[in-house]
């Protein structure tokens, strides 16, 4: 423990994390929501809503607004307590059905511990990218053929005759979180069944077996908790890297579901455009810029510090 | 046999089972819709515009039948795969193409971007690693690992953000797109003949050298924008694996020969660190070419990606969608066996089979 609060990047990386957690927390308090425009993003007040050009701090506060005259440090505030739950939410996810099969598999072994360790290597040879357009492309022809009347993702009339299970899956899920569930589990899974395939003869688990233990007794009691640290790690420096995935993706388009990229989507024309300018508009660049780079270095940083933390060889 | 292919005859039987498992997985997702949704795939181009919503429900129904469509899952998926090994991809309405044709025509391009940034950061990244392993804790090593680590955390679609606000706004060196447009409008069969598709290469055989110049003009940002981030992660394992071989005993028993110096590092150390590095690297292929299909994206480079931009804005086009997930599987398992040949290479415990 001592080790960890030792060095100064463990401290910065869980200060980070800290610091975005109350700001996701505290985002009620820092930038009330309207009723009339619930959602991150917010119209300031003081300048004419028809007037396209982002205002500068100056002019409307308190970080200026982005095209639209959507509210920046609104959206700021909003789109922590979303990257934070996005990141928090899909990574456990992840690394719940990862380590679950890993462990599941190396416990049973034989035939069905390779079937999921060739699974696990056949999946990594699928590029992310391709699975999220994928599912979208899969949600979007299954919704559209089941009758219904869609805008923008929301259904606003039931198709004739009732929607089915799948349907139903279909509507409630996000293809982007599925997408990385289905294609990140593998480095989970492989660690976990490393950590495994070196516990399952040792003393402890046999004597555990002599005693009459049950399976998911020895998984649940003995095996993870002692094979889950590597795990933890990478869960860690996950939460960022999903974050900035998605990110990414809303930036170029292929989902819509990150307030972060779509806040850099929406300034795009402003940063590279004909008018526009990095330094003339700084602000609908610089802030979610380093909202979006020091959450992920957070997240890395407090990676390093457990992986220190739970590294039983040094 | 020689040790070589007998390994890599190996390694490229691994690789029917990956695409057996991933097509199996793709074609049960296609499953979850109804048959009528999956005759959009068998759809053919030439589809009369005045058909009634009547002829089109009987044009299914009749490519439902053809294609066994409601048969269960293993006969289906036999004759999807059947068609696909075939080269028949569908057509594709939002491309008004058919998808194979459209996929192969931009390979080069797609092939073009990723072998420019393999070539920067894999030779930079092994030798950045190996310099910053071998003085660890020196200047050298703490700037090297302070870049590395600022490289990683700068997601690479703000740094493409950056560089056009620097590059091609305000100094205008660099360029997006493939080709300039004054020099793209010029460009017929007749005068410029396309020998691999590739414009790098096809400006110096065709005699344009300026054509070349120009398409590194607009290579130059998605290449260094993508090789960054790996570059920087290509150094953080080369370098702990450096750091790793320092200690070994041989390393030891070299000095007490007398080897030193330059001849100690590159020789003895550093080739034991490229086996985890290349392996690294080949357990990223993925997410490279996902790096590419967003580099391209941003970079407006007309690439494989281009295929399916349009039913990534939510416009239904199963077969663009479904032929590009295949063939994006299938550059993967190829970039996976070209950096499995590389590695074969380097390595003497594969290539010799007396040392293994």
């Amino acid at each position: 423990m001592r080790r960890f609060f030792s060095r100064w990047q463990n401290l910065l990386g869980l200060g980070l994390v800290l610091f975005f957690g109350v700001i996701a927390l505290a985002a009620p308090i820092l930038s009330p929501q309207s009723e009339k425009e619930p959602g991150a993003f917010q119209r300031t007040e003081g300048v004419k809503r028809t007037k396209r050009e982002p205002q500068p701090p100056e002019v409307v506060a308190p970080l200026g607004s982005l095209p639209g005259q959507l509210d920046v440090f609104h959206a700021l505030v909003w789109g922590t307590r979303d990257a934070l739950t996005f990141g928090l939410q899909v990574t456990l996810a992840t690394a719940l059905f990862g380590v679950l099969l890993g462990a599941g598999a190396g416990l049973v072994g034989g035939w069905f511990n390779s079937l999921v360790l060739r699974i696990a290597d056949s999946f990594l040879s699928f590029p992310l990218i391709a699975g999220v357009v994928f599912l979208e492309q899969l949600w979007l022809n299954a919704i559209t053929a089941s009758g219904g009347v869609f805008f923008r993702g929301q259904m606003i009339q039931e198709p004739v005759g009732g929607i089915s299970p799948i349907e139903w899956l279909f509507l409630h899920t996000d293809a982007l979180s599925v997408t990385i569930i289905l294609f990140s589990w593998m480095p989970y899974a492989r660690l976990t069944n490393a950590m495994v395939a070196v516990l399952k003869p040792t003393e402890f688990i046999q004597a555990a077996q002599a005693l009459g233990a049950s399976q998911a007794r020895i998984l649940f009691r003995h095996l993870i908790p002692n094979a889950v640290s590597p795990a933890l790690v990478l869960a860690a420096r996950d939460v960022g890297g999903m974050v900035v995935l998605q990110a990414t993706l809303t930036f170029i388009g292929i989902s819509s579901s990150s307030v972060w990229g779509t806040m850099l989507a929406m300034g795009r024309d402003w940063v590279i455009g004909p008018d526009g300018g990095i330094f003339r508009y700084w602000w609908v660049f610089l802030p979610t810029t380093l909202a979006l780079t020091l959450f992920g270095v957070g997240w890395n940083l407090l990676g390093d510090g457990l992986s220190d933390l739970l590294d039983p060889r040094e | 046999m020689p040790p070589l292919l007998k390994y890599l005859i190996r390694r490229a039987l691994v690789m029917p089972i990956s695409a057996f498992i991933i097509s199996l997985a793709l074609y049960g997702g296609v499953m979850l819709t109804p048959a009528e949704v999956r005759a959009d795939l068998y759809m053919p181009s030439n589809l009369n515009q005045n058909l009634t919503e009547e002829d089109i429900a009987r044009l299914k129904e009749k490519i439902i039948t053809r294609y066994h469509l409601r048969d269960p899952f293993p006969m289906q998926y036999a004759y999807w795969v059947q068609s696909i090994v075939l080269g028949e991809w569908g057509y594709s309405p939002s491309l008004k193409a058919d998808v194979l044709p459209a996929l192969l025509q931009r390979t080069p391009a797609t092939v073009e971007l990723a072998f420019y940034s393999l070539l920067l950061f894999v030779p930079l990244g092994l030798l950045g690693g190996g310099l910053a392993g071998w003085r660890k804790n020196s200047p050298e090593d703490s700037s090297l690992r302070l870049l590395a680590f600022i490289s990683t955390s700068l997601p690479p679609f703000i740094l493409a953000l950056m560089m056009l606000s620097f590059f091609y706004i305000g100094l205008g060196w660099f360029a997006p797109g493939r080709l300039s447009n004054a020099l793209g409008y010029q460009l017929t069969p007749e005068n410029f003949r396309a020998y691999t598709g590739m414009y790098t290469l096809d400006g110096l055989l065709n005699g344009r050298p300026d054509v070349t110049l120009d398409a590194f003009r607009h290579l130059a940002m998605p290449v260094f924008t993508l090789s960054l981030y790996h570059w920087a992660t290509l150094t953080r394992i080369t370098r702990a694996s450096m750091v790793a071989q320092r200690g070994q005993e041989y390393i030891i028993a070299a000095r007490a020969r007398g080897i030193h110096g330059a001849r100690l590092v590159w020789k003895h150390a550093f080739r034991n660190t490229l086996a985890p590095s290349l392996t690294s690297l080949t357990l990223s292929a993925a997410s490279l070419l996902t790096g590419v299909f967003v580099v391209e994206i941003i970079y407006v480079y007309n690439g494989v990606s281009f295929v399916i931009l349009r039913a990534m804005q939510g416009i239904p086009d199963a077969p663009a969608v479904l032929g590009f997930s295949v063939y994006s599987v299938m550059l993967v398992l190829g970039l996976m066996f070209g950096l499995d040949v590389l590695q074969a290479l380097a390595d003497p415990r594969i290539r010799e089979e007396n040392l293994a």
